[in-house]
């Protein structure tokens, strides 16, 4: 109503609609609540995780309708209707995806806290460059901190990664999987 | 533990700009504007800014994202990503090659896709490379409010560390730069230990148009020139408006340079080095921009 004052309740619920891994969520959130919080807490994708939570480390990045965000800094309210994509849902139940298994293969992943991000941000630089240089990879991947130092070893574990897709062999049966 | 270290605060989702101008000029003084969040949040969760009533401008962004051409302007909305601009036709045009040294330099790849052009600026910290590259090319900036809007030139936008030269009812919309000539052309340049997610000991951006080897004109830029926010290093551009581009003369600048500048030391770097790398990659930066209107990158 025009010349009326904007009333603002205090902390009310919010029901918002979430497609994370191919489904559809209605969860309630607080205003203050982030994205991870709703991922991690009330939906159970443990695989974003909280290393820094302001956005430095990139180990709780998303894909958000195709786009790379942190999801500690993006509110709940925000990724209302929108599309998510975390490391579960990268391939279908029972299977891995050829990064995941390029990871492993190269031995790309030492303690673990950060390469969910770090398999998502390849999954976003595979969508944008299909045959990623070193360079490429290098500036792709610059976000995603590695307190075990895995650095060289992501870079080969992307080629292989770009080698299996090449072949045609994008999702892997665990049985096919070592260790 | 769930919610960890983030404080309670309301959110307010705008329909449209005028209702989000609405509510500024209401509530403006409580308001905190959230465009990108990649700065807002981060001092929100570390307790730096209490939040009381946030404006999430986000909705807006059907508005007020775009790149574009219009009456010899280039127009950028403020609610245009980082990751956007570079998309956009500029990083396509020789004369402003300068975003594409923007993109690579800021932040990383999930941070350019949220952080905001309008965000950048309203930010108002010294190492905001995309208002340090801004300032070369003579921004300005559109301040809309309920009652109207007005144009702010970019470099008097800034007041302080984290102080904007804003009323609390308005909000930035827009920023314009007049379209630059066919021989001209514009760099950024950052140097810090590492490249990714750099903040930089220093950021530098210039400007530049030749009339063979003559600079027709200069506009350079630093995170600061001492100040604690972006500025433009007015006597040095007057020094070399006019003079033949080479070595020397940029050499002779550097002693301008000197004098205009003061530079902080902190745990990062002492003045005196500071003060050296702005006069390297000024030179960097113009002999780059000498090299990319002469046809190469």
């Amino acid at each position: 109503m025009a010349g009326s004052e904007t009333v603002i309740q205090e902390y009310p619920d919010i029901a918002i609609r979430l497609n994370v891994n191919g489904r559809d969520y209605v969860v309630t959130v607080k205003p203050y609540e982030r994205l991870i919080d709703v991922l991690r807490y009330k939906l159970g994708f443990t695989s974003v995780k909280e290393g820094c939570g302001r956005g430095e480390c990139g180990a709780c990045v998303v894909l958000m309708d195709g786009k790379l965000v942190p999801s500690c800094l993006v509110l709940a309210i925000r990724a209302n209707g929108s599309k998510i994509v975390t490391l579960e849902g990268l391939a279908p139940e029972g299977k891995l995806h050829a990064i995941q298994k390029a990871f492993l293969d190269t031995l790309g992943v030492q303690c673990g806290f950060c390469f969910p991000g770090v398999i998502i941000a390849t999954k976003y630089l595979l969508d944008r460059v299909s045959d990623p240089s070193d360079e490429d990879i290098k500036n792709y991947l610059e976000g995603q901190l590695c307190r075990c130092g895995s650095y060289l070893r992501f870079i080969k574990a992307v080629k292989l990664a770009v080698k299996y897709i090449k072949e045609g062999k994008i999702y892997f049966d665990l049985k096919e999987v070592k260790g | 533990m769930r919610g960890w270290g983030i404080q309670r605060f309301n959110v307010y989702i705008p329909s449209s700009l005028e209702d989000a101008l609405k509510v500024l000029s209401e509530k403006g003084s409580e308001v905190t504007l959230l465009a990108g969040g990649t700065d807002v949040l981060v001092l929100a969760r570390t307790n730096i800014v209490k939040l009381k009533l946030v404006l999430d401008l986000w909705p807006l962004r059907k508005e007020l994202s775009y790149v574009k051409k219009e009456d010899g302007y280039i127009k950028i909305g403020a609610l245009t990503t980082i990751d956007e601009i570079y998309n956009s036709f500029l990083t396509k045009d020789r004369r402003y090659y300068g975003f594409h040294d923007l993109y690579w330099n800021f932040g990383t790849p999930y941070l350019r896709n949220l952080a905001t052009a309008g965000g950048n600026i309203g930010t108002a910290h010294p190492l905001s490379d995309l208002s340090i590259l801004l300032l070369t090319l003579g921004a300005e900036v559109k301040l809309t409010s309920i009652s109207g809007e007005r144009w702010v030139p970019l470099e008097k936008m800034f007041l302080d560390i984290r102080r904007l030269n804003r009323r609390p009812d308005e909000m930035i919309t827009e920023i314009r730069f007049r379209e630059t000539p066919e021989n001209s052309s514009t760099a950024l340049m950052k140097l810090d230990r590492r490249k990714g997610h750099a903040m930089g000991y220093i950021v530098t951006a210039a400007y530049m148009a030749l009339e063979g080897d003559t600079i027709a004109n200069v506009r350079i830029a630093f995170d600061s020139t001492g100040k604690p926010y972006p500025g433009r290093a007015y006597k040095t551009e007057e020094f070399l408006r006019g003079k033949e581009l080479s070595l020397e003369t940029i050499r002779e600048a550097y002693n301008v340079l000197e004098k205009e500048m003061t530079r902080i030391s902190d745990y990062r770097a002492p003045a005196e080095y500071r003060v050296d790398l702005s006069k390297v990659l000024m030179k960097r930066c113009l002999l780059l921009i000498k090299s990319r209107i002469e046809g190469g990158v």
